[in-house]
């Protein structure tokens, strides 16, 4: 009798394997903080090989985003050419709000570069069913998913911000009426509201990410998110009006989206003292949100993979 | 003790079913219809360490959810599974660094960059030392034959080759267990040989326990023992692979050859006439009549030849997936 | 008898079923997406939100700077402030007219792709089917925004102080509208087809539109620029994306000028006509030239 299927013959390799190894050792925690950087810093490689693979692209980007900028810059001179001031007494005069601008700019840079091309590709992984794989890693799924790609040329709105915030400052320091420059205080305040204003764009960002796994493709959540975060690209002031309080009150306390900019745009925009009492109520605040939205976004993202279906093929 | 445990397993989805043409387009609007699709009807299933099993079933039948299940992508809606005492969907990072899935039709390899700079990552993710992780890499590529082809982007590389650098990719870190699903999806002959050369060749050397789902038989009958048949969503049949040939095929496949120009016109009285091809003839004849229409064939005629032949194994697996569905 | 027959010539009747089944495509195509269409429509009148705040605040300054209270005798660029947010919100319904999304990207990908060779071998013309299926994804969008934007409308008509404007004017209007609807399919087409001759032009694409934002009066209504700058910018066709059917309804386009404007933009229109066919008919040929 013959064998029922033909068996394919396989030859043997050459080479042998060495001896099966034992277990990876393990991981011990302080090591965990280090391994974590070490991805990170292996992401940032691997997007900067990949940016400069496509150099053109690279160079372009930044060109359109310096372009974007300027066209900005543009239509806030043209405003300043028919005011002093935007709003009423609320102290953002051309200066002023050019640093204001330059904050809008600080944070979205950083968002765009670090988590913007990771939440587009985390809609497409969910579609795809790429997932599985970040899935697989024994690594924190949304650390993995936050942090996979950096888009290096987002950064060149930083430079242009620093460039935007530095001709404020120095209007600010040399121009004749109330000159001041900001104390080395004020500086290390605004770098930590920045970052804590990043950590709520990203928790924001986060939130509608996790809701892809259950409406599947979301293009007009994206959409969602511009125009959420437009209201943080403004002083706060110009809602303070009847119909604008309840949105006000709506972005600053539920989707803390105007503490964002304007708690550190403030703390450098005027010297440190004297305050108005309602500014060390709203950066505690600032605090405060930042917490909350970034174990809310850890919550939701979390139980958002519990639905996730993973498509096949 | 199992390394892998699996019982009653289920997990069902719920779909949208979408409608076709325009108004119906619109009603879609304010009303969604949903059915259930049990993907997994109740699986069991256990395997020993250093098993090499496969995953038989026609498409859809559940075998690639499983896999999915077992790696803890999806969770499921009922029964248990334990892999290496691990609950796979609790996804505890002892667990994850212990095993590894390969997709044929899915690429986790960065596609713009040279593979061996997604190496570097997973080396930075799994926490494998640098003496090792180049130790196994430089081993990996050898058996593979890839060396020269490390330093490629990946989207330049051949689909074969590409499969050849995910599996290195899987297998960075040594896993004790691998989920292979259909891993030589596509490829070509050669390219196919190439994998489940490399396939057997490590299972053997390393005692590792795999579980591959696939297309083709002859993946299967090159590399496991044992066959597990899913189709509906259920285990069908858990055994060899010569197993399913008796347990689902009461036939026998005769080939008779003819002496000078005899071509007898009766010859379905024997059998089921399969094929015929002057002067010869294969007749599927029931196994437990073999003996007998031998015998009597042998009398009536002037046979030149005869060779009894078990049915091939896919006509007999489709056979059966066909039943089953 | 011949074994194969030819196939009857098409004609009216075939051609406007062909027409109609294009249409039909698309429009269920559209809103099958339904979840997207109807929150994406409403979400697109956040931003006014935020432009009414800004604006507001803006002209506060300014009646403050002069030292008078805020009412609607200041004026920015010849825009007082309701003026400027029925302007931003009529510039939402320009820009429903003319926005073209994915139409040069998706030439650009056709061609790239090489399954423009399609529309060589079937017997349709690809420009003719583009615009088709454009305005049926149109159409099926005008179905599911009309509602959120006449809501928005009557939320807002207080800003609308000068009224319905006349007949004749409400008829340029809509002119302005569907010829920038046509303006921007031409002009965003014929973008499409330089990726005949550039491979990359999603680039190209992307600085067009950053342009176009700016200078279409999408941002800002034109009379703000400075005078040199804006005399510039009224020559360029983007205006009627964006700026130009606002300013008709508004108003802001003296009455004995209205019909020289029109027939400027007709102009345009024409002669982006003529250059998006020339340019795919010359596109064709070197496309078959190479081989493809």
């Amino acid at each position: 009798m013959t064998e029922p299927a033909e068996p394919q013959r396989i030859t043997p390799l050459r080479e042998t394997l060495t001896e099966p190894q034992t277990e990876l050792p393990r991981v011990t925690t302080g090591g965990e903080w280090g391994r974590y950087l070490r991805v990170f810093l292996t992401f940032a490689r691997n997007s900067l090989i990949r940016d400069m693979t496509f150099r053109a692209d690279f160079i372009f980007h930044c060109i359109s985003s310096i372009a974007w900028t300027a066209m900005n810059v543009g239509f806030y001179l043209i405003i300043f050419r028919f005011t002093s001031m935007i709003g009423e007494d609320t102290g953002w005069g051309q200066d002023e709000f050019f640093l204001f601008l330059a904050t809008v700019w600080f944070i979205n840079s950083l968002v765009q570069a670090f988590f913007m091309p990771n939440a587009n590709e985390f809609s497409e992984l969910i579609r795809t069913g790429g997932l599985d794989f970040a899935l697989l890693k024994p690594i924190d799924t949304q650390f993995l998913i936050s942090f996979r790609r950096i888009e290096w040329s987002a950064l060149s709105n930083f430079a242009v911000g620093l460039l935007i915030a530095g001709i404020s400052l120095h209007s600010l320091a040399t121009r004749e009426e109330a000159a001041f420059y900001p104390s080395p205080l004020s500086l290390l305040l605004y770098g930590f509201f920045v970052a804590c204003g990043v950590a709520i764009m990203y928790s924001v960002m986060i939130c509608l990410a996790a809701t892809s796994v259950w409406l599947g493709r979301n293009q007009s959540l994206y959409d969602f998110w511009f125009y959420i975060t437009n209201f943080s690209r403004y002083p706060m002031e110009i809602y303070n009006t009847p119909l604008g309080r309840p949105l006000l009150g709506l972005f600053t306390f539920v989707v803390p989206v105007l503490v964002v900019v304007n708690v550190p745009a403030r703390i450098l925009a005027r010297p440190l003292d004297p305050r108005a009492d309602w500014e060390l109520p709203l950066a505690v605040w600032a605090c405060v949100a930042t917490f909350g939205c970034v174990m809310f976004s850890r919550w939701l993202f979390r139980h958002s993979l519990k639905s996730y279906r993973s498509a096949s093929s | 003790m199992a390394i892998i445990d699996v019982q009653e397993l289920t997990k069902s989805y719920r779909v949208y079913r979408k409608r076709e043409g325009l108004m119906e387009g619109v009603r879609g609007l304010f009303h969604r219809d949903y059915t259930e699709v049990e993907a997994v009807r109740g699986i069991n299933l256990r395997v020993e360490a250093g098993e090499f099993v496969a995953f038989l079933g026609p498409n859809g039948a559940g075998k690639t959810t499983t896999l999915k299940l077992l790696s803890g992508v999806i969770n499921p809606t009922g029964g248990t599974a334990t892999v290496m005492g691990f609950v796979p969907w609790q996804r505890q990072n002892e667990y994850r660094r212990r095993f590894a899935l390969v997709m044929g039709q899915k690429n986790q390899l960065w596609w713009d960059l040279p593979a061996q700079e997604s190496y570097r990552l997973h080396q930075q993710i799994y926490g494998v030392p640098a003496d090792r992780f180049q130790k196994t890499l430089d081993e990996l590529t050898d058996l593979l034959e890839v060396k020269d082809l490390l330093g490629q982007p990946v989207r330049e590389l051949s689909l074969g080759e590409r499969m050849k650098m995910e599996l290195i990719a899987a297998l960075l870190h040594s896993p004790e267990v691998l989920f292979l699903d259909e891993p030589t999806i596509g490829l070509d002959v050669i390219a196919q040989h190439n994998i489940q050369r490399f396939l057997r060749f490590y299972q053997e050397q390393r005692k590792i326990t795999i579980l591959l789902t696939s297309h083709y038989m002859k993946d299967v009958a090159a590399l496991c023992k044992r066959v597990v048949i899913v189709a509906g969503g259920l285990v069908q049949y858990d055994g060899s692979l010569a197993g399913i040939i008796d347990k689902f095929s009461g036939k026998k496949i005769v080939t008779l050859q003819f002496a000078d120009g005899d071509r007898p016109a009766d010859l379905d009285r024997l059998g089921t006439l399969l094929d015929t091809h002057w002067p010869k003839v294969k007749i599927g004849i029931t196994r437990a009549d073999v003996p007998r229409v031998l015998a009597e064939t042998l009398r009536d005629y002037a046979i030149e030849d005869v060779s009894v032949e078990d049915p091939p194994l896919e006509d007999v697996i489709a056979d059966l997936f066909h039943q089953v569905s | 008898m011949s074994l194969a027959s030819h196939l009857p010539p098409i004609g009216i009747g075939q051609r406007l079923r062909i027409w109609s089944i294009i249409v039909r495509t698309g429009l269920s195509e559209r809103i099958a997406y339904r979840g997207d269409f109807a929150l994406g429509t409403l979400m697109r009148f956040l931003p006014i939100i935020t432009q009414i705040f800004l604006w507001g605040a803006i002209f506060n300054a300014v009646a403050s700077d002069a030292g008078a209270e805020r009412d609607d005798s200041q004026r920015i660029g010849g825009f007082n402030f309701p003026d400027m947010v029925a302007y931003f919100l009529l510039t939402m319904i320009a820009r429903a007219f003319s926005s073209m999304p994915g139409l040069a990207s998706g030439i650009a990908s056709q061609v790239r792709q090489g399954e423009i060779k399609k529309y060589l071998i079937q017997p349709i013309d690809l420009i003719g089917f583009l615009l088709l299926s454009r305005i049926s994804h149109k159409l099926a969008y005008y179905v599911v925004a009309t509602l959120p934007f006449a809501f928005v409308f009557f939320l807002c008509r207080g800003f609308f102080v000068a009224g319905f404007p006349p007949p004749h004017v409400f008829v340029a209007f809509l002119g302005s509208l569907l010829m920038g609807f046509l303006i921007g399919f031409f002009l965003e087409a014929s973008i499409g087809m330089i990726s005949f001759w550039l491979l990359e032009v999603n680039s190209l694409l992307l600085i067009f539109m950053l342009f176009s934002f700016f200078l279409s009066g999408h941002m800002f209504p034109l009379t703000l620029l400075p005078e040199s700058v804006a005399s510039v910018v009224n020559l360029l066709p983007l205006k009627y994306l964006a700026y130009f059917p606002a300013a008709v309804f508004l108003n802001k386009i003296p009455e004995d000028e209205l019909a020289t404007e029109m027939l400027i933009e007709a102009a345009w229109l024409t002669f982006f006509i003529v250059a998006c066919r020339f340019m795919y008919s010359r596109g064709i040929r070197r496309y078959s030239g190479f081989g493809g």
